[in-house]
């Protein structure tokens, strides 16, 4: 070990809000993880690595945005060892990304707060159906699921009722009359809801639409 | 620019496993645009994105074409069998990674082929992208399909499906065949005469000018040029000095096998075992130096972010400055974090010196060695000296430093191998196990690795048939059993799945037809092992009414002429012949660097051959 370099007892958390979209949306939860690895390498930045005998970078991603969707509010947490102006970092990592991520805030926060992953929530989607789908009709069929008592999905074998977390929906119909969906769904360890299982139920391919990821919900986040 | 097909593309690619294969978008990527370069090459790895995309052949001439304005070069992979059942469906053909133009709108697809195994995917994917897999049947529209990499220095089983091949490195010639192609294409020439004018570049072998005759019992009468100008032999091309190692690597998006950043420390070997293909094909030896080295490694750090470095060569320990790089290496990146792997050194001490200074960069992992052969004599006969007392005091070294964990690599199916000589690789191997034991305690680990020889083109041992399947089991066998008895680890290719190498990179012109008729019944992915092939290649051998023992059964007479006697490596045939009967009596070489044993290798390249200062040469 070289002698006299600082290291700084307390690490500096960085939290990120990034957009995801064009061909990063097939680029799964883990590929992306260590892809900002190695763009926070490539940044230089003096990056916080856990100690002991296998020694990997700090990073701590909110949660896994599904194959193929695209996000305006996906978020992750970093470390580095020594502090140095945030627009400095932002300038240095968004270099260093493929320009389909861009950073959207990057703040540093408080060690003390709780992890991104342990107190998510919800997520928020916008849905743009395919052109050939009638507004009024994807309608009705939403509001009879939604009347069922249950909305029964097989996920990896399991029965899932997804009707207690679908939190939120609206429609909203364009000029063009082409119809976005917003849906708010549950996030949790506990229940967590894909859109895409939803869309299957009513009868719309999800390879067809436009899926977005455009907010995240936390039990106790400050900044 | 031609059509793309982006949005077709992207709706298949959310019913596929791993659509991140197809995508492109990683970070390094070039992308020129279309319109403002006269030539458009496509690089083409045959097998899948995973397996293809860290291939440091592919990312030197990536950058080395992209480098010269004149010229685009894209990349694409085999679609694995998801995908390409998705593109059939959808009649979508295969395209390149960066502008996801259709293969077919390319000047110049260049196949890379390290491996034979890997020929049914250039048809299928030939296919795929609407293209006729025989050259003769191409069009004057039709891109030119190249081929180049280590199995073309037996070109001659995929001869017809090829317009042309790289003999030997690729560096310059594909800048030279680049040239070429865009005064053709100013010209409005026939494709006949821009094959005529390929042929003439050094380095380049265009199978249709060349014909083959046959002797009545199937051995080869001649193979001979059938046009005036074209050379009755084709000397492979070489770059007498090292060019500047590419740094801005692609770094995937998706995790790939050798995910990590590649760097050629040095080219070829001096040592001369005779059952190497690349220590033969790749003379003579040429290195970077340590002060070129280091840059490289760090720009390339900054410039990929990869945390994992691989100093590739095939004798590490053989570099000239192999102690004072890996200092170096610890000096400038034991802050990093990084790891560094050193692969393929000799066995002696001073490689557990370098081990040790790389281990601290990376703790863990383990330490391999390769005898090739457990006794002194048949060491000898593969000319790769090594006593006994020196193996195991390097053994006893390594575990005293600290290793816990060893892989050997052996040979078995060597020329006047015995079962006494196989039985020999199982005492070895107990014996390092009571050392490990000895020194580590009972967690040590050694796992044995067993090949079997495939005697292969251009070396001493071409002459050689391959041992029968049920020879090699035997002695398998009595190594499997002698191996679980003795608590050791011990992973072996079957038989079977080695016939299909030894048959395609021992074969002829023939083999063409055997090949076009395994794919047509369903063969491809060869290299994966898992898909059961080998019936269809037995049937199609049937089929085309060729014996495929002929291939790989037969002791070749020493006066026949081979199929890869026309691809000169520089190596003299005359060269091989002896160092075949001194393999037979036992005789050694020592390393070529202290003495030489005119190979042919400075005649053939000695006038190109720079000042040390330039670029050291391992020859004398």
């Amino acid at each position: 070990m070289l002698l006299g370099v600082p290291m700084s007892d307390t690490p500096i958390r960085i939290r990120v809000r990034y957009s995801k979209a064009g061909n990063l949306r097939f680029i799964g939860h883990l590929d992306t993880q260590r892809l900002f690895e190695r763009a926070l390498r490539r940044a230089g930045l003096p990056i916080r690595y856990t100690q002991g005998f296998s020694k990997h970078m700090r990073l701590n991603l909110a949660s896994a945005l599904p194959l193929g969707f695209i996000s305006s509010a996906e978020m992750l947490d970093f470390w580095l060892d020594e502090p140095l102006a945030t627009e400095e970092i932002r300038e240095k990592l968004q270099e260093s990304l493929p320009s389909d991520i861009q950073i959207i805030d990057l703040d540093q926060v408080d060690n003390s707060l709780p992890s991104l992953q342990g107190s998510l929530l919800a997520s928020d989607y916008k849905i743009t159906l395919p052109e050939e789908k009638s507004c009024e009709e994807f309608l009705q069929k939403l509001e009879q699921l939604l009347a069922q008592s249950e909305i029964p999905i097989i996920r990896r074998k399991k029965t899932v009722d997804y009707k207690p977390l679908i939190l939120e929906y609206s429609l909203e119909v364009d000029a063009q009359t082409r119809c976005t969906l917003h849906l708010k769904l549950s996030s949790t360890p506990n229940g967590n809801a894909r859109p895409d299982d939803i869309l299957k139920l009513l009868d719309v391919d999800p390879t067809d639409c436009v899926i977005k990821r455009v907010g995240l919900f936390f039990s106790s986040l400050e900044g | 620019m031609p059509k793309e097909n982006s949005s077709l593309i992207e709706k298949i690619l959310y019913s596929v496993e791993k659509p991140g294969r197809y995508v492109g978008g990683e970070h390094n990527q070039i992308i020129k645009d279309w319109d403002s370069v006269d030539v458009h090459w496509c690089l083409i790895f045959p097998d899948i994105y995973d397996i293809g995309q860290a291939n440091l052949g592919l990312a030197m001439l990536y950058q080395i074409l992209n480098a010269d304005k004149s010229i685009l070069a894209e990349r694409s992979f085999a679609p694995w069998v998801d995908m390409e059942i998705e593109l059939r469906r959808h009649k979508i053909p295969l395209f390149s990674l960066e502008s996801k133009c259709d293969l077919k709108d390319f000047d110049i697809l260049g196949f890379t082929l390290p491996y034979e195994s890997i020929y049914t995917n250039v048809l299928n994917i030939l296919d795929l992208a609407g293209i006729s897999a025989l050259s003769s049947e191409r069009g004057e529209d039709d891109p030119l399909i190249l081929g180049g990499g280590q199995a073309c220095y037996n070109p001659e089983p995929v001869a017809s499906f090829f317009d042309a091949f790289v003999i030997g490195e690729g560096e310059e010639v594909s800048v030279d065949i680049s040239n070429v192609y865009q005064d053709w294409k100013k010209a409005n020439r026939s494709r006949a005469d821009l094959l005529l004018e390929l042929a003439r570049i050094p380095g380049v072998y265009v199978p249709s000018l060349y014909d083959v005759s046959y002797h009545p019992d199937g051995t080869i009468g001649s193979i001979t040029p059938n046009h005036p100008g074209v050379p009755e032999k084709i000397t492979k091309r070489i770059v007498a000095t090292l060019p500047t190692h590419p740094s801005k690597f692609l770094v995937p998006n998706i995790e790939i096998i050798h995910d990590r950043m590649s760097i050629e420390i040095m080219r070829g070997c001096t040592r001369g075992c005779r059952f190497c293909h690349a220590g033969m094909v790749n003379r003579p030896v040429r290195q970077r130096s340590a002060e070129e080295i280091i840059p490289v490694i760090k720009d390339g750090i900054n410039a990929t972010g990869f945390e994992e470095v691989g100093l590739l060569s095939l004798s590490s320990s053989d570099h000239t400055q192999i102690l004072e790089l890996t200092q170096k290496v610890h000096e400038n990146f034991q802050d990093r974090k990084l790891s560094f792997s050193l692969p393929s050194l000799r066995i002696e001490s001073v490689s557990i010196k370098l081990m040790d200074e790389l281990k601290e960069l990376k703790p863990g992992g383990g330490f391999t060695l390769a005898p090739e052969a457990a006794t002194e004599r048949m060491r000898a006969v593969i000319n790769k000296p090594l006593d006994d007392e020196d193996f195991y005091q390097t053994v006893t070294n390594i575990f005293e430093n600290g290793w816990r964990s060893l892989k050997l690599y052996y040979m078995i199916g060597l020329p006047t191998e015995s079962m006494e000589d196989v039985d020999a690789i199982l005492q070895a191997a107990i014996k390092v196990r009571q050392i490990g034991k000895r020194i580590i305690g009972n967690s040590v680990k050694i796992h044995v690795g067993i090949a079997s020889l495939i005697p292969k083109p251009h070396t001493p041992f071409q002459w050689l048939p391959v041992q029968s399947p049920q020879l090699i089991q035997e002695k398998l066998d009595l190594l499997k059993v002698g191996m679980r008895k003795a608590g050791i680890k011990m992973s072996y290719n079957i038989p079977d799945s080695t016939l299909l190498e030894s048959w395609l990179s021992r074969g002829d012109r023939r083999l063409g037809k055997v090949i076009q008729t395994a794919w047509e019944n369903g063969a491809k992915f060869d290299a994966w092992g898992e898909r059961d092939n080998l019936q269809i290649w037995r049937n199609a051998f049937r089929t085309n009414n060729i014996d495929p023992d002929f291939y790989a059964y037969r002791e070749r007479d020493l006066e026949e002429v081979l199929p890869w006697d026309h691809i000169d490596i520089g190596v003299t045939k005359r060269f091989l012949k002896r160092d075949y009967e001194w393999s037979l009596i036992g005789r050694t070489r020592e390393d070529c660097r202290n003495s030489c044993f005119a190979c042919g290798i400075l005649d053939a390249f000695g006038d190109q051959r720079p000042p040390e200062t330039i670029c050291y040469w391992g020859c004398p």
